[in-house]
């Protein structure tokens, strides 16, 4: 019996558990989608990186490694695999601007590959090209298609696509760590066996070794110090663009799952509060009844507790489903993550924590329906039998004001309505601070990466093409070059910091073609006065201006001694020095890019000349992450509308039915029904303006925590126009009156007779 | 014979400072298989005395006995089975409960009550065999007040307690409930206690007690009861 009234119940007062089902059901979702997508992207290229190989470590010399070299380390105990690696960047013949790193290993266990389709790969083929699978889709290649890799000009290896591959080594494949995504169509990588390399270009050059180990880093360095009787540069997995940016991905999803899906389980949970305690109230006489009749209290708590649980259960399976929905919707091939990380798998899993909190959840909202019905239940079955009575009304302190009494009748009755309603109002005031906190946060993040693509690629990348020079180049060549295309050059350094690998770049600018922007929003003039460290540097290694740290070139024992002249906002981790200090402090260097406002269709091609990067396409890139980028903004201001509507439709609905007795009274004396819902409209927008009032500075807040938790990988200073605050304002306001007007023109339905029969 | 005692009753409702004596010292009992009705005025303190027979209230001081059992003294859970097993509720406003049908409010008291009777026979009784898959919103006043008198029946309890079950209805259904009341309670053998501000319904009663500030201020055995046919409303 008490089952079927449950059911009916719950469809007399379905746009209550249907509200607050949507509301668990978002709440969850968000929160599972969230950590759903981060958990899942941890395993997908977890278990790439294991099943192809990807190295622990990373042993690079310019001078090349040989067989003996390889042997010392598979030799040192504790090193399970290893093997010599080569890569360079070369074009694609008939392929006009398209670039591939041409990769060889000698051990395909180690930075191996995964196959997609066609030939398994063989270290012993001559003329087998195993090819990025996505690179092959942008270009309609396909197995069987012969193809010719150039390397500066001069250097030509033609083979057959036999197998089309991805490679947790180019996990994230992008040309150099200015371009932010990968752009499959011009640039990816190709596999040739070491029997191929050999054939075609006559060498046996391997800078690189690769190793699969689980020794710790010192213990490695040192026991690959002592293999070879020198100091050698090892670069770390946590060095490398594919694997720290899956770990900086995965940090960011963390950051974001434990950062907005709280604030929507906080809302879901509170509104359940008011919803619960709303219900029992206008249960009470029932509950009374139930006891009056002989049924114990266990019975009744029982039942009423079920409707909590219901709603919990029901919202939570919603929840899972939408959260693997929202993380499929992050994580699918065609989504940015789809674009950004080429991985062979994009299963879903669920983290095994949000099940525990799912289910703590769940129980927490069966609490809330516990002690709402035994706060019902409360005292003899007299006096459960009595209808529910909201608290008595008291005095306000304001009322004793002349300038409380000077007031409106509407506005007073408002006052009064919000202080005798106190956990109502609050919830509504909750319902709008949060949907305009998401939309500010949503719309100011908008703003910070246009600004961040405004002063990164419109200002501070001035050039048309950027020029990349081969390593043999003579300074003759490049002051010809420079002279021609009215350039300027850099060169970049791989150094190291303590133990952490960046580029030392230095810089000659003449033409204003390159600029460095500044901690603020201008930019930094760089002088001979010191080293310019980004500012991901200065917060790391705790460095401010004046302060000296010291840098030593990859592979070598130097060390240099630097100062902090200033803080400048990079893409990459990276120090700026000119090239005059540079030769003041000894540093050497060869230039290896001339940026110029020449078009790349007009650059002559020569042999000095390895390849050329145009800004247009680093702008493309960019583009398709802030299209990305704009899909999210949006599904967050949907989800912050759909928060605003279920929350204050859900309290408004409870705030009418409560009371609709006093509107019954006002329009029994006379009130007409437009007066009327103007009193109800009227305190929405009170309630509203505070809650705009307190979400602007809240989503700010949370909008720069968010910066802060991005800054490992984009040095963003956030910024929030004018006109994000006034759509923000719109929206919410929006919001709330639409639901408002809904809610009050209910009232033209009251039945004033009906409606006064009943005691309060 | 008694099946209830009041002894030295005193109920005792408090409000911060403020104390309120709505039973004070109430001696009062009552015989088996008895038409009582309790008069009083609004706030005489007629429904706390109902609600104490009931079990749904305990008093500040003295003693209860029903069916020699001392109810002034069992716990929540206990009152819970004396409800459920002793005394049927008839309310002003019926307190059926609006989303079970009609049949389902009276079959519900099976679940709770160890001697419940038929539920379809008590709607037979009643008259409205033929509303029973009917929600209560469907139903007249009347026509709720006698579900609500089938579900209180349905229980088999000893006492029936009834609080105005006049009151929301208009003379003629009033006095068609009254009838019904009578003739069920006759039919099964249960005491009925009604109390009511109407002093007409007292001339259909065995004893009149009539209440008056918390106190009784007279207990009247009537020889000729009269028909509720026979009672100007």
């Amino acid at each position: 019996m008490f089952f079927r009234k449950l059911w009916r119940t719950m469809g007399l007062y379905r746009s209550q558990f249907i509200s607050m089902i949507i509301m668990i059901a978002l709440g969850m979702g968000v929160f599972v989608g969230f950590n759903m997508e981060w958990y899942s992207i941890q395993r997908n290229t977890e278990d790439f990186f294991e099943s192809t190989g990807y190295a622990d470590y990373r042993i690079v010399s310019e001078l090349g490694y040989s067989e003996d070299d390889l042997e010392k380390i598979e030799n040192i105990t504790g090193v399970d695999e290893a093997s010599r690696f080569f890569s360079v960047n070369v074009d694609v013949k008939d392929h006009e601007s398209d670039t591939l790193t041409l990769t060889v290993t000698e051990n395909e266990n180690v930075s191996g590959v995964f196959l997609v389709d066609g030939e398994e790969y063989d270290e012993n083929s001559k003329d087998g090209i195993w090819l990025s699978d996505k690179y092959a889709e942008a270009n309609d290649i396909e197995i069987g298609d012969e193809l010719s890799l150039v390397y500066s000009g001069v250097i030509e290896i033609s083979g057959t696509v036999k197998g089309l591959v991805k490679s947790s080594e180019y996990m994230l494949c992008v040309r150099d760590e200015t371009q932010l995504m990968p752009d499959y169509e011009t640039h990816c990588f190709a596999y040739v066996s070491p029997a191929m390399y050999k054939a075609e270009t006559g060498l046996s050059y391997y800078p690189q070794i690769n190793v699969l180990s689980n020794m710790g880093k010192t213990d490695f360095i040192n026991a690959v110090n002592d293999a070879f009787g020198k100091t050698s540069l090892v670069l770390t997995k946590a060095d490398t663009i594919s694997y720290s940016n899956a770990k900086g991905v995965e940090e960011e999803g963390q950051t974001m799952g434990a950062l907005l899906p709280p604030l929507f389980l906080l809302i879901a949970v509170l509104t359940m509060v008011t919803t619960m305690h709303r219900l029992t109230a206008k249960e009470k006489t029932q509950i009374g009844t139930f006891k009056a009749l002989g049924f114990k209290n266990k019975r009744i708590t029982r039942h009423y507790t079920s409707y909590a649980l219901i709603i919990g259960v029901v919202g939570t399976l919603l929840g899972i489903v939408l959260g693997f929905f929202i993380a499929w919707i992050i994580i699918n091939p065609d989504s940015f993550m789809g674009e950004y990380f080429d991985i062979p798998s994009r299963h879903l899993y669920l983290p095994w924590f949000c099940i525990l909190i799912l289910v703590a959840v769940v129980g927490l909202l069966t609490l809330i329906g516990y002690l709402s019905v035994r706060q019902m239940l409360r005292g003899s079955a007299a006096e459960a039998l009595a209808p529910y009575t909201p608290g008595k009304m008291k005095n306000m302190l304001i009322e004793k004001t002349k300038w409380f009494h000077n007031r409106s009748f509407g506005t007073r009755w408002n006052m009064r309505d919000t202080v005798r309603h106190k956990s109502r109002t609050a919830m509504s005031l909750l319902g709008v601070v949060g949907c305009m906190m998401i939309v500010v946060c949503a719309l100011g993040l908008r703003d910070t990466m246009q600004s961040f693509v405004h002063l990164y690629y419109e200002g501070a990348t001035n050039y048309t093409s950027r020029i990349y020079l081969n390593d043999e180049v003579t300074d003759d060549k490049v002051a010809e070059l420079k002279e021609r295309y009215e350039g300027d050059v850099s060169a970049s350094i791989s150094v190291q910091i303590e133990d952490k690998a960046i580029s030392l770049d230095v810089f000659n600018v003449t033409h204003d073609l390159v600029r460095f922007p500044s901690e603020d929003t201008g930019y930094t003039e760089i002088g001979d006065d010191g080293a310019y460290i980004c500012m991901r540097l200065a917060e790391e290694f705790n460095l401010s201006v004046g302060d000296s740290f010291t840098v030593s070139p990859y592979g070598s024992d130097d060390e240099y001694l630097l100062t902090v002249a200033g803080i400048v906002r990079s893409v990459s981790e990276n120090i700026v020095i000119t090239d005059d200090f540079a030769e003041s402090a000894g540093i050497d260097y060869t230039i290896d890019s001339i940026y110029t406002l020449t078009e790349k269709t007009d650059i002559e091609s020569d042999s000095a000349v390895k390849n050329i990067l145009t800004k247009q396409s680093i702008m493309d890139s960019f583009d398709s992450f802030l299209e990305i980028m704009n899909t999210m903004i949006v599904v967050l201001i949907v989800a912050a509308a759909v928060l605003g509507i279920v929350v204050l439709y859900n309290l408004g609905v409870m705030s009418f039915t409560e009371r609709s007795r006093e509107m019954a009274t006002l329009k029994v004396v006379g009130f007409k029904d437009k007066k009327i819902r103007s009193l109800l409209v009227g305190q929405t927008v009170w309630t509203t303006l505070a809650g705009a009032i307190i979400g602007l500075p809240t989503g700010i807040g949370v909008l720069q925590i968010l910066i802060n938790m991005l800054a490992n990988d984009y040095e963003m200073k956030m910024t929030v126009t004018l006109l994000t605050c006034v759509l923000s304002l719109l929206l919410t306001f929006g919001v709330s009156l639409l639901v408002s007007v809904m809610v009050a023109r209910k009232n033209k339905y009251i039945d004033m007779v009906e409606a006064l029969k009943g005691a309060e | 014979m008694a099946i209830v005692e009041f002894k030295h009753v005193d109920r005792i409702y408090t409000s911060g400072d403020h104390k309120l004596k709505a039973l004070d010292d109430v001696n009062l009992t009552l015989d088996e298989g008895k038409f009582v009705v309790i008069l009083g005025q609004s706030g005489a303190g007629k429904s706390t005395l109902l609600n104490l027979l009931g079990g749904l209230d305990s008093p500040t001081n003295g003693k209860i006995i029903v069916e020699g059992k001392d109810i002034s003294t069992l716990s929540n859970d206990e009152l819970a089975e004396y409800r459920a097993a002793t005394v049927g509720f008839v309310f002003q406003f019926y307190n059926l409960v609006p989303t079970l049908t009609v049949h389902e409010n009276i079959t519900l008291v099976k679940e709770i009550a160890p001697n419940a009777l038929s539920a379809t026979k008590m709607l037979e009784e009643v008259g409205l065999i033929d509303h029973i898959k009917k929600f209560p919103s469907e139903l007249s006043g009347g026509e709720q007040q006698r579900v609500s008198i089938a579900r209180a029946l349905a229980k088999n309890p000893k006492i029936l307690l009834c609080d105005e079950p006049t009151g929301a209805l208009d003379s003629e259904t009033g006095v068609m409930v009254l009838k019904l009341l009578l003739r069920m309670a006759k039919e099964y053998g249960k005491t009925i206690v009604i109390v009511t501000h109407n002093q007409n319904i007292a001339r259909m009663a065995d004893v009149v007690i009539r209440v008056k500030s918390g106190k009784i201020k007279s207990y009247e055995e009537q020889t000729n009861p009269v028909s509720a046919d026979e009672i100007d409303w």
